[in-house]
């Protein structure tokens, strides 16, 4: 349906960041393409937002982001997924595109992607077209992996576009299956607080550490099927409310994951999680592909103030300026177009 | 008479009880994402269904806060389509029944708003003119329908079917107002443990 547009407005669009917890790398078509991968997220009150401003009187690409980027011609940006979507898609010149996050990228909480869902979503909107979660999913994974050839997988994508809990499936012939995991506010809340996310400050690019990932798939093969056929009792556990168990499986996880690639974890995260384990966590992992990022953690929140202390120690002993806790809550909506004033003629 | 009684009651029980426990929680999802994104939400119907409707409204916006109003700035936005008497006669006389919820919900519908749909047989042109106009532009229908289920059960993402023979309109209607006050208290329980009473 072509939807005629009335008007020509600011857009505003945001996506959730996420936390994924069992079945990361399977989500790589090396794997699915020959068994069935499973990944259980949820996405999380971080926010990234980007606004579209079409205005008459700019006669350029004007993109906002770390660095401003002015251009005639969107070939010309160095931001490969600004560029990779304005020139896509077909956007002509008189536009101003800016984006803002509530975290900064390489966290392991899925935000480049989340941006890519939000872009696409919103560029989208500016077309005067209204896209389902799925086709927002599948346009921003077109975009990743086969325009720009990221190695990377498709549960960010996915997990951005949809929000809340989730199981999703990648099938071998391509297609997604996404399964909500319908958890009431007790057990949501009961899994905050026993919660623990702490970022790093070490930070890594997702490819690096999945370009050595998929290399050795073939050989790690049946690490992966047990990722991937975990899904489902991460998701008994999480809905029977059974924080040890869960805590249990993400510790599991963590330990099969650190043996798929070499730079999973290193011996500074390794010190931070013992630290935790020694506090009196009883588990945790590496938040996305690994080598920086979040440390997630699941212990009694009577051994929180332990915990925090004994980690801020390690964090300032190694330099890491940017260690910090953050607090978050988990969310239901996805990547949504906040603000648009355009009404469609259907 | 007695057994006259215990049969209606026996009949709504059995008809409640079929009802999708996972359907009912995929809707109290999509009213949680509204929430969060500060949209609105759209309900309609026609006849009991539109007073099931009204009377929802003023549940839902005022006593899911009740126990603590002051404490909840933020609320929800339920809004009964058509908004006024006028507005519903309006529509119909001069363009038709069949636009009486769609006609006036293109006025506000955005993509962050999500609209809940009430129709015993799932049929009423109008009722699927509204959602169809949601579908359209990719706004999540929440159904509450009854008999077959009819095209509203094939059209929402949240389908509450009430399964019952043709015609029974009561146990519909009746199931109905117990799924709504489910999800009024749903979310009541929700906001007292968060923030609490």
């Amino acid at each position: 349906m072509v939807l005629v547009k009335l008007n020509i407005d600011m857009i505003i669009v945001r996506a959730p960041l996420r936390m994924s917890f069992v079945g990361g790398g399977t989500d790589l078509p090396d794997f699915y393409r020959k068994y069935p991968g499973r990944v259980i997220s949820t996405s999380i009150d971080k926010f990234v937002y980007l606004s579209i401003n079409p205005s008459y009187f700019i006669n350029k690409f004007i993109i906002k982001y770390q660095s401003t980027e002015t251009v005639d011609d969107p070939m010309e940006l160095k931001h490969d997924r600004f560029r990779a979507a304005l020139v896509e898609m077909k956007i002509k010149k008189g536009i101003e595109l800016g984006s803002f996050a509530d975290i900064p990228g390489k966290t392991g909480l899925g935000s480049s992607s989340s941006f890519t869902v939000a872009l696409i979503k919103g560029l989208n909107a500016l077309l005067g077209k209204t896209m389902s979660k799925s086709e927002a999913a599948e346009a921003a994974c077109r975009l990743e992996i086969d325009i720009l050839k990221e190695p990377i997988g498709k549960q960010d994508q996915y997990a951005a576009a949809f929000g809340g809990f989730n199981i999703f499936q990648f099938n071998p012939d391509n297609t997604v299956d996404v399964e909500p995991v319908l958890l009431g506010f007790k057990k949501r809340s009961l899994f905050e607080k026993n919660l623990l996310l702490f970022f790093t400050g070490i930070t890594r690019q997702a490819a690096s550490v999945l370009g050595e990932q998929r290399t050795k798939i073939e050989q790690n093969f049946e690490t992966y099927k047990k990722m991937s056929d975990s899904v489902y009792e991460f998701r008994d556990r999480l809905l029977g409310g059974d924080m040890r168990g869960l805590a249990a499986m993400l510790h599991e996880g963590w330990l099969r994951k650190r043996s798929l690639a070499s730079n999973v974890s290193s011996s500074l995260i390794d010190l931070l999680y013992q630290k935790g384990i020694d506090n009196g966590a009883w588990g945790g992992k590496i938040l996305g592909a690994g080598g920086g990022g979040c440390l997630l953690l699941i212990a009694d929140p009577e051994r929180h103030p332990g915990i925090r202390e004994g980690m801020k120690k390690i964090a300032e002993e190694n330099n890491l300026a940017d260690f910090k806790e953050i607090p978050i809550k988990f969310t239901q909506s996805g990547t949504d177009i906040l603000f648009n004033t355009d009404h469609y003629q259907v | 008479m007695e057994n006259y009684i215990n049969r209606y009651v026996e009949e709504s029980e059995r008809a409640l009880k079929e009802v999708s426990a996972r359907e009912i929680a995929k809707a109290i999802n999509i009213i949680q994402s509204v929430y969060e994104r500060d949209g609105r939400i759209y309900i309609f119907g026609n006849g009991g269904s539109l007073a099931l409707a009204t009377h929802w409204v003023s549940d839902f916006n005022k006593t899911v806060f009740s126990h603590n109003l002051d404490l909840h700035a933020k609320r929800f936005q339920a809004i009964r389509v058509p908004t006024t008497e006028e507005e519903l006669s309006a529509w119909a006389n001069d363009v038709g029944y069949d636009m009486v919820f769609a006609g006036p919900l293109q006025n506000y519908l955005q993509e962050s708003d999500c609209v809940i749909a009430i129709s015993s047989s799932g049929n009423s042109p109008n009722i699927i003119k509204a959602v169809e106009l949601a579908k359209r532009r990719h706004v999540s229908i929440v159904g509450l329908s009854g008999f077959d289920g009819g095209k509203l059960h094939e059209l929402a993402d949240a389908s509450i079917l009430v399964k019952t023979e043709k015609g029974k309109y009561g146990i519909v209607e009746g199931s109905h107002a117990v799924v709504l006050h489910l999800i009024t208290t749903y979310f009541q329980d929700y906001f007292d443990h968060y923030v609490g009473k």
